[in-house]
Protein backbone atom coordinates (compact mmCIF):
# COMPACT_ATOMS: atom_id res chain seq x y z
CA UNK A 1 0.00 0.00 0.00
CA UNK A 2 1.54 3.28 -0.89
CA UNK A 3 0.45 5.61 1.49
CA UNK A 4 1.96 8.84 0.12
CA UNK A 5 1.32 8.28 -3.51
CA UNK A 6 -2.16 8.23 -2.60
CA UNK A 7 -1.58 10.94 -0.51
CA UNK A 8 -0.09 13.03 -3.03
CA UNK A 9 -2.84 12.47 -5.11
CA UNK A 10 -4.87 13.16 -3.25
CA UNK A 11 -3.99 16.09 -2.57
CA UNK A 12 -3.03 17.06 -6.33
CA UNK A 13 -6.82 16.13 -7.06
CA UNK A 14 -7.89 18.60 -3.97
CA UNK A 15 -5.55 21.65 -5.42
CA UNK A 16 -6.77 21.19 -8.81
CA UNK A 17 -10.48 20.89 -7.39
CA UNK A 18 -9.85 24.02 -4.74
CA UNK A 19 -8.53 25.92 -7.95
CA UNK A 20 -11.07 25.47 -9.94
CA UNK A 21 -13.97 25.86 -7.66
CA UNK A 22 -12.06 29.17 -6.38
CA UNK A 23 -11.78 30.21 -9.95
CA UNK A 24 -15.21 29.60 -11.08
CA UNK A 25 -16.69 32.71 -9.98
CA UNK A 26 -14.35 34.97 -11.23
CA UNK A 27 -14.48 33.44 -14.47
CA UNK A 28 -18.07 33.84 -14.29
CA UNK A 29 -17.84 37.12 -14.02
CA UNK A 30 -20.43 37.59 -11.12
CA UNK A 31 -22.32 34.32 -10.95
CA UNK A 32 -21.01 33.76 -7.70
CA UNK A 33 -23.31 30.47 -7.76
CA UNK A 34 -20.43 28.19 -7.75
CA UNK A 35 -19.51 25.00 -8.98
CA UNK A 36 -23.26 23.11 -9.90
CA UNK A 37 -21.37 20.03 -8.66
CA UNK A 38 -21.24 21.02 -5.39
CA UNK A 39 -24.98 21.89 -5.34
CA UNK A 40 -26.11 18.72 -3.06
CA UNK A 41 -29.96 19.67 -3.75
CA UNK A 42 -29.52 17.90 -7.39
CA UNK A 43 -27.89 15.09 -5.58
CA UNK A 44 -30.36 12.40 -4.40
CA UNK A 45 -32.28 12.94 -8.28
CA UNK A 46 -28.84 12.05 -9.24
CA UNK A 47 -28.37 9.02 -7.27
CA UNK A 48 -31.42 7.75 -7.75
CA UNK A 49 -30.68 7.72 -11.51
CA UNK A 50 -27.73 6.35 -11.11
CA UNK A 51 -28.92 3.46 -8.89
CA UNK A 52 -31.13 2.67 -11.82
CA UNK A 53 -29.36 2.75 -15.20
CA UNK A 54 -26.42 1.12 -13.51
CA UNK A 55 -28.49 -1.63 -11.87
CA UNK A 56 -29.93 -2.00 -15.07
CA UNK A 57 -26.42 -1.53 -16.71
CA UNK A 58 -25.38 -4.84 -14.92
CA UNK A 59 -28.43 -6.66 -15.64
CA UNK A 60 -28.08 -6.29 -19.18
CA UNK A 61 -23.94 -6.78 -19.28
CA UNK A 62 -24.09 -9.67 -16.65
CA UNK A 63 -27.25 -11.42 -18.42
CA UNK A 64 -26.90 -10.76 -21.59
CA UNK A 65 -23.58 -9.16 -22.70
CA UNK A 66 -20.84 -10.71 -20.97
CA UNK A 67 -21.95 -14.58 -21.61
CA UNK A 68 -22.14 -14.01 -25.06
CA UNK A 69 -19.24 -12.52 -25.57
CA UNK A 70 -17.51 -15.59 -23.27
CA UNK A 71 -19.75 -18.02 -25.21
CA UNK A 72 -18.80 -16.92 -28.62
CA UNK A 73 -14.41 -16.70 -27.24
CA UNK A 74 -15.52 -20.03 -25.65
CA UNK A 75 -16.52 -21.19 -28.25
CA UNK A 76 -13.67 -19.92 -30.97
CA UNK A 77 -11.14 -21.90 -28.23
CA UNK A 78 -12.54 -24.64 -28.89
CA UNK A 79 -12.32 -24.82 -32.97
CA UNK A 80 -9.34 -23.87 -32.77
CA UNK A 81 -8.58 -27.01 -30.43
CA UNK A 82 -10.51 -29.48 -32.57
CA UNK A 83 -8.61 -28.26 -35.67
CA UNK A 84 -5.81 -28.73 -33.60
CA UNK A 85 -6.47 -32.18 -32.42
CA UNK A 86 -7.77 -32.85 -35.83
CA UNK A 87 -4.52 -32.13 -37.32
CA UNK A 88 -2.63 -33.94 -35.29
CA UNK A 89 -4.77 -36.76 -36.11
CA UNK A 90 -4.37 -36.73 -39.63
CA UNK A 91 -0.83 -36.11 -39.48
CA UNK A 92 -0.76 -39.21 -37.33
CA UNK A 93 -2.63 -40.95 -39.92
CA UNK A 94 -0.19 -39.97 -42.85
CA UNK A 95 2.80 -41.11 -41.04
CA UNK A 96 0.89 -44.27 -40.71
CA UNK A 97 0.15 -44.20 -44.40
CA UNK A 98 3.84 -43.56 -44.92
CA UNK A 99 5.22 -46.67 -42.88
CA UNK A 100 2.18 -48.99 -44.12
CA UNK A 101 3.41 -48.37 -47.41
CA UNK A 102 7.45 -48.16 -47.06
CA UNK A 103 6.62 -51.79 -45.21
CA UNK A 104 4.92 -52.98 -48.27
CA UNK A 105 7.59 -51.63 -50.26
CA UNK A 106 10.33 -53.86 -47.94
CA UNK A 107 8.14 -56.76 -48.63
CA UNK A 108 7.43 -56.66 -52.06
CA UNK A 109 11.05 -56.12 -52.77
CA UNK A 110 12.06 -59.21 -49.92
CA UNK A 111 9.95 -61.18 -52.19
CA UNK A 112 11.18 -60.05 -55.51
CA UNK A 113 14.62 -61.20 -54.24
CA UNK A 114 13.70 -64.39 -52.98
CA UNK A 115 11.87 -65.29 -56.56
CA UNK A 116 14.85 -64.33 -58.36
CA UNK A 117 17.02 -66.36 -55.78
CA UNK A 118 14.15 -69.17 -56.18
CA UNK A 119 14.50 -69.17 -60.09
CA UNK A 120 18.19 -68.82 -59.73
CA UNK A 121 18.75 -72.16 -58.34
CA UNK A 122 15.35 -73.93 -60.43
CA UNK A 123 17.49 -73.22 -63.05
CA UNK A 124 20.95 -73.84 -61.56
CA UNK A 125 19.04 -77.25 -60.70
CA UNK A 126 17.78 -77.72 -63.88
CA UNK A 127 21.35 -77.20 -66.00
CA UNK A 128 23.33 -79.79 -63.08
CA UNK A 129 20.05 -82.23 -63.99
CA UNK A 130 20.63 -82.06 -67.61
CA UNK A 131 24.66 -82.49 -67.63
CA UNK A 132 24.13 -85.26 -65.11
CA UNK A 133 21.82 -86.90 -68.32
CA UNK A 134 24.45 -85.67 -70.59
CA UNK A 135 27.34 -87.20 -68.75
CA UNK A 136 25.35 -90.33 -68.16
CA UNK A 137 24.76 -90.55 -71.97
CA UNK A 138 28.24 -89.83 -72.97
CA UNK A 139 29.19 -92.18 -70.40
CA UNK A 140 27.17 -94.76 -71.71
CA UNK A 141 27.39 -94.12 -75.63
CA UNK A 142 31.43 -94.30 -74.77
CA UNK A 143 30.99 -97.39 -72.92
CA UNK A 144 29.35 -98.88 -75.95
CA UNK A 145 31.86 -97.90 -78.54
CA UNK A 146 34.31 -99.08 -76.30
CA UNK A 147 32.63 -102.32 -76.10
CA UNK A 148 32.47 -102.44 -79.52
CA UNK A 149 35.69 -101.52 -79.73
CA UNK A 150 37.15 -104.35 -77.71
CA UNK A 151 34.54 -107.09 -80.01
CA UNK A 152 36.00 -105.31 -82.88
CA UNK A 153 39.73 -106.06 -81.84
CA UNK A 154 39.26 -109.33 -80.20
CA UNK A 155 38.08 -110.41 -83.81
CA UNK A 156 40.81 -108.60 -85.11
CA UNK A 157 43.12 -110.32 -82.85
CA UNK A 158 40.66 -113.98 -83.69
CA UNK A 159 41.40 -113.24 -87.46
CA UNK A 160 45.04 -112.57 -86.78
CA UNK A 161 45.28 -116.10 -84.81
CA UNK A 162 43.25 -117.72 -88.22
CA UNK A 163 45.69 -115.82 -90.26
CA UNK A 164 48.92 -116.40 -88.28
CA UNK A 165 47.93 -120.40 -88.32
CA UNK A 166 46.97 -119.94 -91.82
CA UNK A 167 50.58 -118.28 -92.69
CA UNK A 168 52.13 -121.12 -90.59
CA UNK A 169 50.50 -123.84 -92.33
CA UNK A 170 51.82 -122.14 -95.86
CA UNK A 171 54.88 -121.67 -94.01
CA UNK A 172 55.68 -124.48 -92.64
CA UNK A 173 54.63 -126.30 -95.81
CA UNK A 174 57.48 -124.11 -97.84
CA UNK A 175 59.93 -124.57 -95.87
CA UNK A 176 59.72 -128.57 -94.74
CA UNK A 177 57.28 -129.42 -96.98
CA UNK A 178 55.64 -130.91 -93.92
CA UNK A 179 52.07 -130.72 -93.71
CA UNK A 180 50.86 -128.84 -90.64
CA UNK A 181 47.21 -129.72 -89.34
CA UNK A 182 45.44 -126.67 -89.11
CA UNK A 183 44.81 -127.67 -85.69
CA UNK A 184 48.34 -128.04 -84.35
CA UNK A 185 49.21 -124.33 -86.39
CA UNK A 186 46.18 -122.98 -84.38
CA UNK A 187 47.55 -124.64 -80.78
CA UNK A 188 51.23 -123.29 -81.59
CA UNK A 189 49.95 -119.64 -82.64
CA UNK A 190 48.27 -118.85 -79.87
CA UNK A 191 50.62 -120.25 -77.50
CA UNK A 192 52.87 -117.96 -79.15
CA UNK A 193 50.61 -115.57 -78.98
CA UNK A 194 50.32 -116.19 -75.70
CA UNK A 195 53.71 -115.77 -74.43
CA UNK A 196 54.15 -112.49 -76.28
CA UNK A 197 50.78 -111.28 -74.41
CA UNK A 198 52.44 -112.23 -71.53
CA UNK A 199 55.99 -110.60 -72.56
CA UNK A 200 53.92 -107.49 -73.85
CA UNK A 201 52.39 -107.51 -70.15
CA UNK B 1 -20.94 35.51 -21.64
CA UNK B 2 -21.05 32.04 -20.33
CA UNK B 3 -19.05 30.46 -17.00
CA UNK B 4 -16.60 27.80 -18.32
CA UNK B 5 -18.64 25.39 -15.18
CA UNK B 6 -21.89 26.75 -16.25
CA UNK B 7 -22.24 23.09 -18.35
CA UNK B 8 -22.19 20.69 -15.46
CA UNK B 9 -25.29 22.58 -14.56
CA UNK B 10 -28.08 20.19 -13.77
CA UNK B 11 -31.43 21.23 -16.18
CA UNK B 12 -34.64 19.05 -15.54
CA UNK B 13 -35.40 18.24 -18.92
CA UNK B 14 -39.14 16.95 -17.92
CA UNK B 15 -40.92 16.20 -14.51
CA UNK B 16 -41.37 12.37 -13.28
CA UNK B 17 -42.97 10.65 -10.19
CA UNK B 18 -42.80 7.39 -8.73
CA UNK B 19 -44.99 7.32 -5.55
CA UNK B 20 -45.04 10.32 -5.23
CA UNK B 21 -41.59 11.00 -4.97
CA UNK B 22 -39.98 13.37 -7.70
CA UNK B 23 -37.74 11.32 -9.84
CA UNK B 24 -37.38 14.37 -12.41
CA UNK B 25 -35.72 13.47 -15.75
CA UNK B 26 -32.82 15.69 -16.06
CA UNK B 27 -29.64 16.21 -18.85
CA UNK B 28 -27.64 14.32 -16.12
CA UNK B 29 -30.27 11.24 -15.67
CA UNK B 30 -30.63 11.19 -19.99
CA UNK B 31 -27.10 10.87 -20.65
CA UNK B 32 -26.82 7.78 -17.63
CA UNK B 33 -29.29 6.36 -20.00
CA UNK B 34 -27.85 7.32 -23.26
CA UNK B 35 -24.61 5.30 -21.61
CA UNK B 36 -26.29 2.38 -20.64
CA UNK B 37 -28.09 2.14 -23.78
CA UNK B 38 -25.73 3.20 -26.23
CA UNK B 39 -23.00 0.07 -24.56
CA UNK B 40 -25.86 -2.69 -24.46
CA UNK B 41 -26.72 -2.02 -28.05
CA UNK B 42 -23.48 -1.56 -29.69
CA UNK B 43 -22.13 -4.65 -27.51
CA UNK B 44 -25.38 -6.79 -28.47
CA UNK B 45 -25.04 -6.05 -32.69
CA UNK B 46 -21.67 -5.94 -32.34
CA UNK B 47 -21.86 -9.59 -30.98
CA UNK B 48 -24.61 -10.29 -33.48
CA UNK B 49 -22.95 -12.04 -35.91
CA UNK B 50 -21.20 -14.25 -33.03
CA UNK B 51 -18.73 -15.26 -35.46
CA UNK B 52 -15.48 -17.22 -35.36
CA UNK B 53 -13.54 -14.85 -37.01
CA UNK B 54 -15.02 -11.77 -35.98
CA UNK B 55 -15.32 -8.69 -38.52
CA UNK B 56 -14.54 -4.98 -37.41
CA UNK B 57 -17.13 -4.62 -34.94
CA UNK B 58 -17.62 -7.60 -33.39
CA UNK B 59 -14.00 -7.59 -33.17
CA UNK B 60 -13.76 -4.37 -30.97
CA UNK B 61 -16.36 -5.38 -29.04
CA UNK B 62 -14.76 -8.70 -28.08
CA UNK B 63 -11.46 -6.38 -27.58
CA UNK B 64 -13.04 -4.73 -24.94
CA UNK B 65 -13.84 -7.57 -23.22
CA UNK B 66 -10.61 -9.11 -23.20
CA UNK B 67 -9.37 -6.10 -21.97
CA UNK B 68 -11.30 -6.42 -18.72
CA UNK B 69 -11.38 -10.00 -18.75
CA UNK B 70 -7.00 -9.40 -18.79
CA UNK B 71 -7.34 -7.16 -16.19
CA UNK B 72 -9.64 -8.65 -13.50
CA UNK B 73 -7.09 -11.92 -14.30
CA UNK B 74 -4.10 -10.03 -13.80
CA UNK B 75 -4.79 -8.36 -10.81
CA UNK B 76 -7.11 -10.11 -8.93
CA UNK B 77 -6.86 -13.76 -10.42
CA UNK B 78 -9.32 -16.40 -10.88
CA UNK B 79 -10.81 -15.69 -7.29
CA UNK B 80 -12.40 -12.59 -9.05
CA UNK B 81 -14.43 -14.33 -11.83
CA UNK B 82 -17.50 -13.72 -9.93
CA UNK B 83 -17.00 -10.18 -10.04
CA UNK B 84 -16.55 -10.14 -13.66
CA UNK B 85 -19.80 -8.95 -14.74
CA UNK B 86 -19.47 -5.91 -11.90
CA UNK B 87 -16.36 -4.80 -12.84
CA UNK B 88 -17.01 -5.09 -17.25
CA UNK B 89 -20.33 -2.85 -16.17
CA UNK B 90 -18.11 -0.24 -14.78
CA UNK B 91 -15.68 0.10 -16.75
CA UNK B 92 -18.27 0.26 -19.85
CA UNK B 93 -20.40 2.54 -18.09
CA UNK B 94 -17.36 5.07 -16.84
CA UNK B 95 -15.86 4.95 -20.37
CA UNK B 96 -19.34 5.35 -22.52
CA UNK B 97 -20.26 8.26 -20.05
CA UNK B 98 -16.70 9.83 -20.34
CA UNK B 99 -16.50 9.45 -24.37
CA UNK B 100 -20.27 10.64 -24.72
CA UNK B 101 -19.84 13.65 -22.84
CA UNK B 102 -16.61 14.88 -25.31
CA UNK B 103 -19.40 14.55 -27.86
CA UNK B 104 -20.59 18.54 -27.85
CA UNK B 105 -23.84 19.95 -26.32
CA UNK B 106 -23.74 16.51 -24.51
CA UNK B 107 -22.81 15.88 -20.58
CA UNK B 108 -20.65 14.82 -18.71
CA UNK B 109 -22.03 12.35 -15.62
CA UNK B 110 -18.78 11.46 -14.36
CA UNK B 111 -17.87 15.31 -13.78
CA UNK B 112 -20.27 14.69 -11.06
CA UNK B 113 -19.00 14.36 -8.02
CA UNK B 114 -22.09 12.82 -6.40
CA UNK B 115 -22.21 10.37 -9.03
CA UNK B 116 -18.19 9.14 -9.22
CA UNK B 117 -18.54 9.18 -5.56
CA UNK B 118 -21.80 6.87 -5.19
CA UNK B 119 -19.65 4.13 -7.50
CA UNK B 120 -16.28 4.54 -5.29
CA UNK B 121 -18.28 4.27 -2.05
CA UNK B 122 -20.47 1.76 -3.60
CA UNK B 123 -16.76 -0.01 -4.08
CA UNK B 124 -15.68 0.76 -0.63
CA UNK B 125 -18.07 -0.86 0.98
CA UNK B 126 -18.69 -3.45 -0.92
CA UNK B 127 -14.75 -4.51 -1.21
CA UNK B 128 -14.77 -4.22 2.49
CA UNK B 129 -17.63 -6.70 3.03
CA UNK B 130 -16.01 -9.19 0.47
CA UNK B 131 -13.01 -8.33 2.66
CA UNK B 132 -14.72 -9.12 6.25
CA UNK B 133 -16.90 -11.95 5.09
CA UNK B 134 -14.04 -13.80 3.32
CA UNK B 135 -11.50 -13.60 6.67
CA UNK B 136 -13.69 -12.32 9.47
CA UNK B 137 -11.23 -10.19 12.05
CA UNK B 138 -8.11 -11.72 10.19
CA UNK B 139 -9.13 -8.61 7.75
CA UNK B 140 -7.71 -5.95 10.36
CA UNK B 141 -4.18 -7.64 10.05
CA UNK B 142 -4.28 -6.15 6.83
CA UNK B 143 -3.65 -2.63 8.63
CA UNK B 144 -0.48 -3.78 10.02
CA UNK B 145 2.44 -4.19 8.05
CA UNK B 146 4.62 -7.25 8.09
CA UNK B 147 8.27 -7.42 9.52
CA UNK B 148 7.52 -3.26 10.51
CA UNK B 149 9.53 -2.35 14.00
CA UNK B 150 6.94 -2.58 17.05
CA UNK B 151 7.74 0.59 18.19
CA UNK B 152 6.33 2.54 14.73
CA UNK B 153 3.42 -0.54 14.60
CA UNK B 154 0.90 2.58 16.47
CA UNK B 155 2.02 5.09 13.59
CA UNK B 156 1.95 2.47 10.84
CA UNK B 157 -1.68 1.18 11.00
CA UNK B 158 -2.99 5.01 11.83
CA UNK B 159 -1.32 5.63 8.12
CA UNK B 160 -2.62 2.34 6.87
CA UNK B 161 -6.11 3.47 8.61
CA UNK B 162 -6.26 6.19 6.78
CA UNK B 163 -4.98 5.53 3.79
CA UNK B 164 -8.01 2.65 3.35
CA UNK B 165 -10.59 5.32 4.05
CA UNK B 166 -9.22 7.87 1.81
CA UNK B 167 -9.80 4.94 -1.13
CA UNK B 168 -13.22 6.41 -1.88
CA UNK B 169 -12.43 9.67 -2.02
CA UNK B 170 -9.15 9.52 -4.52
CA UNK B 171 -10.98 7.41 -6.32
CA UNK B 172 -13.97 9.24 -7.22
CA UNK B 173 -12.27 12.54 -6.88
CA UNK B 174 -9.21 11.59 -9.52
CA UNK B 175 -12.38 10.65 -11.93
CA UNK B 176 -14.69 13.91 -11.34
CA UNK B 177 -11.32 16.32 -11.14
CA UNK B 178 -10.02 15.01 -14.23
CA UNK B 179 -13.66 14.81 -16.16
CA UNK B 180 -13.96 18.70 -14.53
CA UNK B 181 -10.83 20.37 -15.65
CA UNK B 182 -10.89 18.57 -18.93
CA UNK B 183 -14.58 20.00 -19.91
CA UNK B 184 -13.86 23.34 -18.30
CA UNK B 185 -10.13 23.86 -19.79
CA UNK B 186 -12.15 23.12 -23.41
CA UNK B 187 -14.64 25.60 -22.59
CA UNK B 188 -12.50 28.02 -21.59
CA UNK B 189 -10.77 28.02 -24.64
CA UNK B 190 -13.64 28.40 -26.26
CA UNK B 191 -14.70 31.70 -25.02
CA UNK B 192 -11.52 32.72 -25.66
CA UNK B 193 -11.97 32.18 -29.55
CA UNK B 194 -15.39 33.83 -29.25
CA UNK B 195 -13.89 36.63 -27.28
CA UNK B 196 -11.06 37.68 -29.55
CA UNK B 197 -13.63 36.88 -32.79
CA UNK B 198 -15.85 39.25 -30.96
CA UNK B 199 -13.33 42.20 -30.91
CA UNK B 200 -13.60 42.24 -34.31
CA UNK B 201 -11.02 43.08 -37.19
CA UNK B 202 -7.21 41.32 -37.17
CA UNK B 203 -8.67 39.84 -34.13
CA UNK B 204 -10.98 37.27 -35.90
CA UNK B 205 -7.78 35.66 -37.52
CA UNK B 206 -6.11 35.55 -34.11
CA UNK B 207 -8.86 33.16 -33.02
CA UNK B 208 -8.15 30.61 -34.87
CA UNK B 209 -5.22 30.13 -32.44
CA UNK B 210 -7.42 29.16 -29.22
CA UNK B 211 -9.56 27.16 -31.88
CA UNK B 212 -6.02 24.84 -32.91
CA UNK B 213 -5.63 24.35 -29.09
CA UNK B 214 -9.32 23.19 -28.83
CA UNK B 215 -8.48 20.62 -31.52
CA UNK B 216 -5.49 19.25 -29.50
CA UNK B 217 -7.23 19.16 -26.12
CA UNK B 218 -10.39 17.51 -27.61
CA UNK B 219 -7.49 14.85 -28.45
CA UNK B 220 -6.15 14.49 -25.20
CA UNK B 221 -9.52 14.90 -23.52
CA UNK B 222 -10.52 11.41 -25.38
CA UNK B 223 -7.27 9.93 -24.21
CA UNK B 224 -7.97 10.92 -20.70
CA UNK B 225 -11.78 9.76 -20.97
CA UNK B 226 -10.42 5.58 -21.79
CA UNK B 227 -7.41 6.67 -19.40
CA UNK B 228 -9.17 7.39 -16.57
CA UNK B 229 -11.82 4.52 -17.29
CA UNK B 230 -9.14 2.47 -17.12
CA UNK B 231 -7.73 3.85 -13.92
CA UNK B 232 -11.23 3.67 -12.33
CA UNK B 233 -11.51 -0.11 -13.17
CA UNK B 234 -7.75 -0.83 -12.60
CA UNK B 235 -8.10 0.51 -8.98
CA UNK B 236 -11.34 -1.25 -8.34
CA UNK B 237 -9.73 -4.59 -9.08
CA UNK B 238 -7.25 -3.84 -7.21
CA UNK B 239 -9.18 -2.87 -3.52
CA UNK B 240 -11.04 -6.14 -4.52
CA UNK B 241 -7.27 -8.09 -4.69
CA UNK B 242 -6.67 -6.56 -1.47
CA UNK B 243 -9.84 -7.70 0.00
CA UNK B 244 -9.57 -11.29 -1.80
CA UNK B 245 -5.61 -11.80 -0.98
CA UNK B 246 -5.01 -8.89 1.89
CA UNK B 247 -2.09 -8.25 -0.05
Amino acid sequence: MNFRNIVTRKIMSSALLLTLAGTSPVLAAGDAKGLPQLDITTWPNQLFWLVVTFGIGYVIMSRFITPRIGGVLEQRGKTIQNDLTRAKEAEAEAQEMKAEYEASLDEARAKGAEAASKAMSEAKESADTAEAALTAKLAKKTKAAETKLAKIRDEALASINDVASEVTQDAVMAVTGMKVTKAEATKSVSKLAKAGAGQEA
Amino acid sequence: MHSPVEQFAIKVLFALNLFGFDIQFTNSSLFMVLAVLVSSAFLYFAMAPAATVPGRMQGLAEMLYEFVADMVRGNVGSEGRPYFPFIFTLFVFVLFSNLLGLIPYSYTTTSQIVVTFAMAMFIFIGVTMIALFKHGLHFFSFFVPAGAPKVLIPFLVLIEVISYFVRPVSLSVRLFANMLAGHTMLKVFGGLAVMIASAGGVFVAGSILPLVAIIGLTGLEILVAVLQAYVFTILTCMYLNDALHLH
